[in-house]
């Protein structure tokens, strides 16, 4: 269950620079002990940052926020789904949040795993609150990162949804670095068609200069970048 | 009186006698051709006498009254003496006769047949010599006394002597003939009868001749008197002496022959004649009696020859039949004879050893075999060199080239000079006995092997405790026991490891005082001194009566396995140590965690406070809220460590009413996902109407998560077939409640053990977990049991009384 009451009062007094409930990182907790839950909650409230608290991984599943900004607290050893399957199956799902580890107590191998698997933290408890909320800081600040990342790739997708199919080849052909004359002669076209395409390339792509449209493609993921000009 | 009735003889005998004794009578009166005398042979006396002889001694007083009365009558017929002489002429006669019997009796013996010379004599010298002296003087004296035909005693007494004498020996042996062939006709040939004619022509004639001429030639019937005597013995010699008196009695009375003649010369005539016929009659009886020996000696040599001809035919059947070889050497050891068998067996006799170049004796050693052949000459020369029994064993080749085994001996048969006469030999064929004893060898050896090559050591006492028998592994392990301890006992204390022979000691006498088979473990010193650990198991023998003859015991060396025995204490211990400590280490891993909560709520709260309080301006609300938390968490801490403390001190804690149904359901919520990964269908059947039963919540629940983790945990190796797990809940009686969890796994392999600590299946686990629980509903005062389902899997089950009974 989500500690509904003290999130939405704290963000409204103690985070100046929230910009609305949605846009707010959220520190999902989740642990089977009530009393560690509510801790780790009000620590986590007490240093401006919003939290929610689950019993446990189904909870939390059902919760459906883990498309919010943000980043997971999770106990190791939990009933049911332990924090580590969580984190196996989180990153076969696509899901990138950022995960800190709390364990009472953490053996090497489990450790390594966790970190392996791109774990921001593992920490013992009882945890210091710095040390704490210092991991967390750096999980919202790396999940701030990616998602301002994976904005730019989604604009750049949805500009290069907006070419014609000859564009797409014209654009795949100047990524690869050719002269339009090659690309006149390659495609069948005349250059001043070409010339003529590649405007309207830049223009679509909001690309000011050649080196900023290349720069906009290689933020593309492999495929989309492979499959026009084959 | 009686018994003299019971012995009279047949009457026709008696009628038979007394008329041949009237008819004597008649006789030597026609023959008292003496003018005057009236005296001459006087046969009835031979007749008394041979029938006296015949008789027996009890009739005799028959034969002498019947006597009397046939003298009596002839007296009355020819004599014509006064009876009183007549009476006492008879006496004399009958005294003479009986003395004559007695005589003959008493020097011969009965029965009286005349067959041997001194048979012969006796009658002759007794019957016809002293007997008639009885008669003669009495008859010649009543002669004398009466002056009947005025005879003097000198005169009448030769006369009448001579008359006796010859009377005897003419008429008792034709008497006893007579007598004695009564029944059955004397068996002649038609040879003898012929010789017999022949012989009577010539004897008639003989005597026609000679008997009517001059003296001298009376004597020429000797020749054929003789003859009959030699050819037909005694028979013949009475019957031509009868002849011969009747010859000579006729001639005489018609004057013809030469004993006839003038009176005055007729006395001495008369004596010539008796004299004549006692001669002959005494040389003819003499020469029977001689002739009748020499041929009763020749049926005897005849028998004897027969007899040992019988004999000798018995002796070379044994010899033949006898199943040895028997053999004989001569003194320098040449072969003179083999039985049957031995020719049979040889294929050769004595002659078929005569082989040129080279003695008998090196003919009969090439059939024995190779290898005995040396020694077996080698000892027979040394025996026939010094005298000295032969024996030995040797292999003896057959006639079909098969060597057999036998056992031969051979003795010096030696004369009075001690002089070897003979060598005789004894050889019985032992092959069979010998393969026997081969095979019993064989098969002993084979049985000595096996006991030899079996890792036990094997002895043998007798019932008195007495050491017969040890075998080699004991020797070589043990050593050979000195002669002082041979004994049980001794042997016993002298091996046996002190700490153990008190024991083992009084084991083993009990058994030998019972007669009961034993066993006992002990240490036993071996050969270096070093002590091991056998197991001795001792086992009578009974004979067919049940009595002991010999105690067997098989020892075996259970060194290794008593070590590996101690070893694997040795491991249980150490185990049970590790397990303790393992158990510990996973309960303080656990109170680590129960206690490593609350403490992390506290370390957390406590921060997020201070930061409330170190707000700008400070938030006194939310500060307050940490801080009870902090409290609380506090609190919960020192709770759980309470709980550990009260379990480790196996005190109830408290305990609260409880639905046992909601606990079972909370378990079940609790174990659902580990249920679900494992693909297990969960059932409860639980009874709605249970009382509530006063416990401690966190250990029940542990009990209940145990058993579904164990039902699980039984279902995992299973490959088809639904995994179902059932729980159900139900009243146990009226005074508890009963919870059963069943799994449809494999089940238990031993239902009692699953409860003994560190018994597991599992390839983790420490096997607490069901001693755990046992313990844990035993505080409870309830039960818990495990039991294999009919179909399959298992059932694990616990009841909780209603009534609590505390236990500590």
């Amino acid at each position: 269950m989500i500690d509904e009451h003290p999130l939405q009062r704290t963000s409204a007094q103690l985070s100046p620079q929230s910009r609305g409930d949605a846009e707010q990182p959220l520190v999902i907790i989740v642990d089977d002990d009530a009393s560690v839950r509510e801790a780790l909650s009000e620590l986590v409230l007490s240093a401006g940052l919003q939290p929610a608290s689950f019993a446990s991984t189904r909870e939390l599943l059902d919760a459906e926020v883990l498309d919010r900004p943000g980043c997971l607290i999770l106990d190791v050893r939990m009933p049911g789904t332990s924090g580590l399957n969580l984190q196996e199956s989180l990153a076969q799902n696509g899901n990138s949040m950022p995960i800190i580890f709390l364990t009472g107590h953490g053996d090497i191998p489990m450790t390594v795993q966790a970190m392996k698997a791109g774990a921001v933290d593992f920490l013992t408890k009882p945890v210091r609150d710095q040390t704490l909320l210092d991991a967390v800081v750096s999980a919202i600040e790396i999940d701030a990162c990616q998602r301002a990342k994976a904005e730019v790739v989604r604009r750049t997708v949805e500009r290069l949804a907006t070419l014609t199919p000859r564009e797409r080849e014209v654009l795949h052909e100047v990524a690869r670095g050719r002269l339009s004359k090659q690309i006149a002669f390659d495609l069948g076209i005349r250059e001043v068609t070409v010339k003529l395409h590649r405007s309207n390339v830049m223009r679509k792509m909001k690309a000011t200069s050649i080196v900023e449209l290349i720069r906009a493609w290689e933020t593309l993921p492999l495929p989309m970048r492979g499959d026009s000009g084959a | 009186m009686t018994s003299v009735w019971l012995h009279r003889p047949r009457l026709m005998y008696l009628g038979l006698f007394s008329a041949a004794y009237v008819l004597g009578c008649g006789f030597a009166q026609s023959l008292a051709i003496v003018p005057g005398t009236g005296i001459s042979i006087w046969p009835p006396a031979g007749l008394f006498i041979a029938t006296l002889v015949l008789a027996s001694g009890p009739s005799w007083p028959w034969w002498v009254g019947v006597g009397c009365l046939s003298e009596l009558a002839g007296n009355a017929l020819w004599f014509h003496s006064p009876l009183p002489a007549a009476v006492l002429i008879y006496a004399g006669n009958a005294l003479e006769a009986m003395a004559g019997a007695w005589l003959v009796h008493r020097f011969c013996g009965r029965p009286v047949r005349l067959e041997t010379l001194r048979e012969v004599l006796v009658f002759v010298v007794m019957g016809a010599g002293a007997a008639p002296v009885v008669s003669a003087t009495v008859g010649s004296a009543t002669l004398a006394w009466f002056g009947i035909q005025s005879q003097s005693f000198t005169a009448a007494w030769p006369l009448w002597w001579i008359g006796d004498a010859t009377g005897v020996l003419i008429v008792a042996p034709l008497a006893l003939v007579v007598f004695q062939n009564w029944r059955g006709a004397a068996a002649l040939s038609a040879k003898r009868w012929g010789e017999a004619s022949v012989l009577g022509l010539i004897f008639l004639g003989v005597a026609a001749l000679s008997l009517s001429g001059y003296l001298p030639f009376a004597y020429m019937i000797m020749p054929p008197l003789l003859w009959a005597s030699v050819r037909f013995e005694f028979k013949g010699a009475a019957i031509t002496l009868a002849l011969l008196a009747l010859i000579t009695a006729v001639f005489t009375i018609s004057g013809a022959s030469q004993f006839a003649g003038d009176p005055e010369s007729q006395k001495e005539k008369q004596v010539m004649l008796h004299l004549f016929l006692a001669i002959s009659a005494f040389s003819a009886l003499i020469v029977a009696a001689i002739s009748r020996q020499h041929q009763q000696a020749l049926v005897t040599l005849r028998q004897n020859v027969d007899a040992l001809r019988d004999r000798e035919w018995e002796f070379s059947q044994l010899v033949g039949m006898v199943p040895s070889h028997l053999w004989r050497l001569n003194p320098d050891g040449e072969p003179i004879f083999f039985n049957r068998r031995m020719v049979e067996f040889l294929g050769m006799d004595v002659p078929d050893t005569d082989k040129p170049g080279m003695s008998r004796l090196e003919a009969l050693s090439e059939a024995v075999h190779p290898e005995e052949a040396e020694k077996f000459r080698g000892t027979l020369r040394r025996s026939l060199a010094t005298g000295e029994p032969f024996r030995m064993r040797y292999r003896l080749r057959r006639f079909d080239g098969a060597y057999r085994w036998m056992s031969s001996a051979a003795n010096p048969l030696r004369d009075e000079g001690q002089r070897i006469v003979q060598w005789y030999g004894l050889c019985h064929d032992i092959d069979d006995q010998v393969r026997a004893e081969e095979a019993l060898r064989e098969r002993e050896r084979g049985l000595q092997e096996l006991v030899d090559a079996m890792p036990v050591n094997i002895l043998s006492f007798s019932p008195s405790g007495k050491m017969t028998y040890a075998s080699k592994r004991y020797l070589e392990q043990v050593g050979s026991p000195l002669s002082h301890i041979e004994d049980f006992n001794a042997l016993a204390k002298d091996l046996a490891h002190p700490d153990d022979f008190p024991t083992m000691f009084e084991r083993a006498s009990n058994g030998f005082a019972n007669g009961e088979a034993f066993v006992n473990r002990f240490r036993r010193r071996d050969k270096q001194g070093v002590y091991r650990w056998i197991e001795a198991r001792a086992q009578p023998l009974r004979d067919s009566s049940g009595a002991i003859v010999q105690w067997y015991i098989a020892s075996i060396d259970i060194e290794d396995e008593v070590r590996a025995q101690e070893a694997l204490r040795a491991a249980h211990e150490s185990l049970a140590r590790q397990s303790q400590a393992a158990s510990l280490a996973e309960l303080s891993a656990t109170i680590a965690h129960e206690v490593n909560q609350p403490l992390a709520a506290i370390v957390a709260n406590s921060h997020a406070c201070h930061r409330w309080l170190s707000a700008d301006p400070p938030n006194l609300d939310r500060a307050k809220i940490t801080a009870e938390r902090i409290i609380r968490d506090a609190n919960s801490a020192a709770e759980v460590i309470g709980r550990v403390r009260a379990l480790f001190r196996h005190s109830p804690q408290a305990r609260s009413p409880e639905d046992v149904n909601r606990l079972i359901s909370e378990v079940c919520r609790l174990m659902a996902d580990e249920i679900t990964a494992k693909v297990i269908r969960l059932e409860t059947n639980l009874n709605p109407g249970l009382p509530l039963v006063a416990l401690d919540r966190v250990q029940v629940q542990q009990v209940m998560v145990n058993l579904l983790r164990n039902g699980i945990e039984a279902m995992d190796g299973l490959l088809d077939g639904v995994r179902t797990l059932w729980i159900s809940s139900c009243r146990d009686g009226t005074d508890a409640i009963r919870v059963e969890v069943t799994d449809s796994g494999g089940g238990f392999a031993d239902a009692e053990r699953v409860f003994e600590p560190f018994f597991t299946t599992k390839q983790q686990g420490m096997g607490m977990g069901l001693a755990i629980c046992r313990s844990i509903v035993e505080s409870h005062g309830g039960r818990l049991w495990a039991v294999n389902n009919d179909d399959r899997g298992g059932t694990v089950a616990f009841t909780l009384p209603l009534a609590v009974t505390e236990t500590s």
